[in-house]
């Protein structure tokens, strides 16, 4: 059985090939970043790292200080223990998920995933052989099934055309780093001018450089907001920028967003549920592709359903998060 | 989430289930009250046939059945879940219950399993159901007696609908809102703007015929002027705005009376019959036998009344405690009624002989009543000017004395406003008090509230207390009284508390204090600690205290001696009321 340890609320290590994925601090000598969302970043700013060099770019943009080596994906490193290599993970720009061969099987970290992948990513790809598979499990539930990237794609365009026939500034809510640059590919097609909040846009530079579209758009300006499309996060609803619009429709954006309840915590006109995370359905057909000897499952607060599934599709598993306890 | 992606057949005809099901969802996705009141009144022309703009009335503010009629289809939560579950082939206790917990909806739950499991989606061949045709399968949920009967029922319907209808089928079942904002209100706004009618008329109409659907069959037909009370059928009850205090109000418009802590009863009279109904147009008829004989031998001809019910013995209204034992029994024991002896006092009156009177001033209406009751020696409370601030405060004190919660202010121009709470009455009330508790668990809400930790099960203190091992123990449930940015701060403080999981609910380690206020405390030998509390309630999350400041089980205990031994001041006719 694979040797697995928990460190803080997203780290993880391997001790015997001394690997840490998404760790913090001095515990491994060899650390993966799976990509660039802070609560997969090491909060020590100074730390030496593997990363995909879209990822590399996105940690600099956001304070990291610390050496990045970056690694193509598909590339083979090859460690003293082991050998490892990035594959295309779909949930953000240069979002990659760790695959480490070595005496101890092979062991795939997903990170944060997606399949189908967003189409502002490389895409997803597995490796042939998985004996061990450290999954994130973000949408745990049979309620959680996404529609077409297609589909979701039409239904933010027209959100945003329809708002703007009726006069009204299209206001998209999402997260700075993934999920708005999503959208703005998604938008790009429309031509129309899109302003972004400002901690977006370096991270939206980032994406163009590495080749995706995200059509015509620039950093938030109050005299012309209400011109175009706004995207920005959900946390600045409240906040002057969104409520000095006068004529203004809402969207959340997000795989929460399938949620009826969001309605009424957030008080938008349209949830859109597009995620930039695997659904449910896919998760379970992954794990059943790859039949590997275990899984492990993290970042969810309850991983009974899926655990049942694969129970029942006879497959082991173990919920990284219950064995720790609640530590976020 | 737009689940109007299932498109089984084109063009949805009008008159179908679906077209219903698709406008209360886009009725739900739309914000502001002016667009979804026009979405609903575009649908409601849409439909020609009667029977259908009947139905559709009333599938979306009451339910399967109109609310007057009492019918039921009277299917368990759990029935239904299990059911569900059971047609998408997956474990109730392992898959629906933690997908129904997550969500906080048993219907959007049905919706999305039945959506995205293939195995729900093969079996499910939708067809046109018309409005009609759902009406019957209500019928004949209603009518199948055992509970296997009804789960069959439902499988078989589910195999003909979409995930939306489903959805919808199983909330129109729930009989009441539909929870998609928008309620009677603005049905009726709908129902007016459809018709070209004048939105008044359309109230009155709903409001004589307690009945949605028929105030919308009456304007289709530009009939409304037919509208016509029925004895023996409830009107909505008219409610009263709860207020801190009287600042800002002006009291020259005002009249005032005493607040009885009773039931709030609508009484139907005639000569043969009468019948008592509760504030949820409920009949209570059977409660009170007492009361029933006491207005037959009045022989009075067609009258409604409103007023309250109180316990009354040696002259003196007696705590609501004491009321409890009354309420819920199928049939009074002659030992209950002796020691629970009743009484009806009325303040109002809603029709005489042959006349609603609802459309009159508090002045006439309050002349009619006075006479009636002179004649026929009806309970009738005493009504005062209530002058200026101080006079009131006077009168408040006074009240309480006499037992009562407070004072109610009713504006002299106004009518009777069924169905309504706004400015025209007015409550002051005492709270009954408050207590510092420890929340000992966090459970998610449902609806509107869907995955936020909502109601908390708060503790007492019984470190001290020679009868208890624990060190607090449950006193009462909340989930109100706290704003949204409390609610969230709390969401997140219990977080590092969490001790224990089951289903919906943390069990939490003692650190968050909140202050409690309610409107009485009584016996209930069921709970741990003997006592529970009505209608608990938020009054301050206490950041300054720490648990063991919480108030214990002996000073709970003390608050409701001091209240069943208040002294209560007789009635002598210029009391609260006078007979």
């Amino acid at each position: 059985m694979l040797e697995l340890k928990k460190y803080g609320r997203q780290g993880l290590k391997l001790p015997r090939l001394d690997i840490g994925l998404d760790l913090s601090g001095p515990f491994a000598s060899h650390v993966f970043i799976s990509h660039g969302h802070a609560d997969h970043v090491p909060r020590d700013r100074r730390m030496t790292v593997y990363a995909t060099a879209p990822t590399a770019a996105i940690m600099k943009a956001r304070g990291f200080t610390g050496d990045v080596i970056t690694l193509p994906f598909y590339e083979k490193l090859e460690l003293p223990t082991a050998k490892v290599q990035f594959f295309p993970a779909g949930h953000i720009l240069g979002s990659a998920m760790t695959y480490i061969q070595s005496d101890y099987g092979n062991v795939l970290y997903t990170g944060d995933y997606c399949n189908p992948p967003s189409p502002a990513t490389e895409g997803f790809e597995l490796p042939e052989s998985v004996d061990y598979l450290i999954t994130e499990a973000t949408f745990n539930l049979p309620i959680y099934k996404w529609l077409s990237h297609e589909y979701l794609f039409k239904q933010l365009q027209s959100f945003a055309r329809e708002a703007l026939n009726e006069d009204h500034t299209p206001v998209f809510l999402c997260y700075n780093l993934g999920k708005a640059q999503e959208v703005m590919h998604a938008l790009s097609p429309l031509g129309l001018p899109v302003q972004v909040h400002n901690g977006g846009i370096t991270l939206s530079a980032i994406y163009e450089q590495y080749g995706v579209d995200l059509g015509n758009y620039e950093t938030y300006r109050q005299d012309t907001v209400h011109k175009g499309i706004l995207i920005t996060p959900a946390s600045t609803l409240e906040n002057s920028m969104v409520q000095n619009i006068r004529r203004k429709k809402t969207a959340y954006v997000s795989g929460w967003a399938s949620r009826e309840s969001c309605r009424a915590q957030l008080n938008v006109d349209a949830l859109i549920p597009l995620s930039d995370h695997i659904d449910f359905f896919s998760l379970i057909d992954l794990c059943k592709e790859l039949n590997p000897k275990h899984v492990f499952i993290t970042h969810t607060p309850n991983a009974e359903v899926v655990r049942y599934y694969l129970t029942n599709a006879g497959i082991a598993s173990t919920d990284l998060h219950q064995e720790d306890g609640y530590d976020d | 989430m737009d689940m109007m992606i299932e498109q089984p057949y084109l063009p949805v005809p009008a008159n179908s289930f679906l077209k219903f099901c698709e406008t209360a969802q886009k009725i739900a996705e739309t914000r502001g009250s002016k667009t979804k009141t026009r979405i609903f009144a575009d649908y409601l022309t849409q439909l020609n046939d009667e029977k259908d703009i009947e139905l559709a009335s009333q599938f979306l503010g009451e339910g399967a059945f109109s609310r007057i009629s009492g019918r039921r289809a009277s299917i368990g939560h759990r029935t239904a879940s299990v059911a569900a579950a059971a047609f998408c082939e997956i474990d109730y206790e392992m898959v629906f219950k933690p997908c129904r917990t997550a969500l906080g909806s048993a219907s959007e739950t049905m919706e999305k399993l039945m959506f995205n499991i293939p195995e729900a989606s093969a079996k499910r061949r939708p067809r046109p159901f018309s409005l009609k045709e759902i009406e019957e399968e209500f019928t004949k949920l209603e009518q199948a007696r055992k509970r296997g009967e009804k789960e069959k029922l439902l499988l078989e319907t589910w195999g003909h609908l979409t995930a939306l209808e489903i959805k919808f089928y199983y909330k129109v079942l729930g009989q009441g809102t539909l929870r998609i904002g928008f309620e009677t209100k603005s049905i009726i706004n709908s129902i007016a703007e459809a018709f070209g009618k004048e939105l008044e008329q359309v109230r009155y109409a709903h409001m004589i015929t307690g009945n949605l659907g028929k105030a919308a069959l009456l304007s289709k037909r530009d009939e409304l002027y037919k509208a016509e009370f029925k004895m023996f059928q409830p009107l909505s009850f008219m409610l009263a705005l709860p207020l801190e205090n009287v600042a800002g109000v002006n009291l020259n418009e005002y009249i005032a009376e005493e607040k009885f802590d009773g039931m709030r009863c609508q009484i139907h009279i005639n000569e043969n019959k009468v019948a008592l109904y509760s504030r949820d147009l409920n009949e209570i008829t059977h409660m009170f036998p007492e009361l029933v004989d006491v207005f037959l031998r009045k022989k009075l001809k067609n009258t409604v009344l409103d007023g309250e019910i109180c316990v009354y013995k040696n002259d003196t209204i007696q705590p609501f405690l004491n009321l409890q034992k009354r309420m819920g029994l199928k049939k009074p024991s002659k030992a209950i009624l002796q020691d629970y002896p009743v009484i009806f006092i009325s303040y109002d009156v809603l029709y005489i002989n042959v006349a609603p009177v609802f459309s009159l001033k508090v002045p006439e209406r309050r002349e009619l009543l006075e006479a009636l009751c002179a004649e026929h020696q009806i309970a009738i409370t005493n009504q005062f000017d209530p002058l200026d601030e101080r006079y009131l405060e006077e009168r408040f004190k006074q009240a309480l004395v006499h037992g009562n919660e407070g004072l109610m202010l009713k504006k002299i121009d106004s009518t009777y406003e069924y169905g309504h709470r706004g400015k025209s009455w007015l409550k002051v009330k005492k709270p009954g008090g408050s207590i510092d508790t420890v929340i000992m668990y966090a459970t998610a809400g449902s609806g509107k509230r869907g995955g936020t930790y909502s109601d908390f099960t708060l503790g007492i203190n019984v470190k001290d207390d020679e009868r208890y091992e624990e060190e607090f123990i449950p006193i009462g449930k909340a989930y109100g009284g706290y704003t949204d940015a409390e609610l969230k701060q709390l969401n997140q403080e219990i977080r590092p508390l969490v001790v224990e999981r089951f289903g919906p609910t943390l069990s939490l380690k003692p650190g968050i204090v909140v202050e409690i206020e309610f409107d009485g405390i009584q016996v209930n030998k069921r709970t741990k600690a003997g006592y529970t509390l009505r209608l608990p309630r938020f009054k301050a999350i206490r950041w300054d205290l720490s648990p063991n400041d919480a108030n214990t089980l002996e000073d709970v205990e003390k608050i409701y001696q001091l209240k069943l031994d208040e002294y209560r001041e007789e009635q002598d006719g210029s009391g609260s009321f006078r007979v």
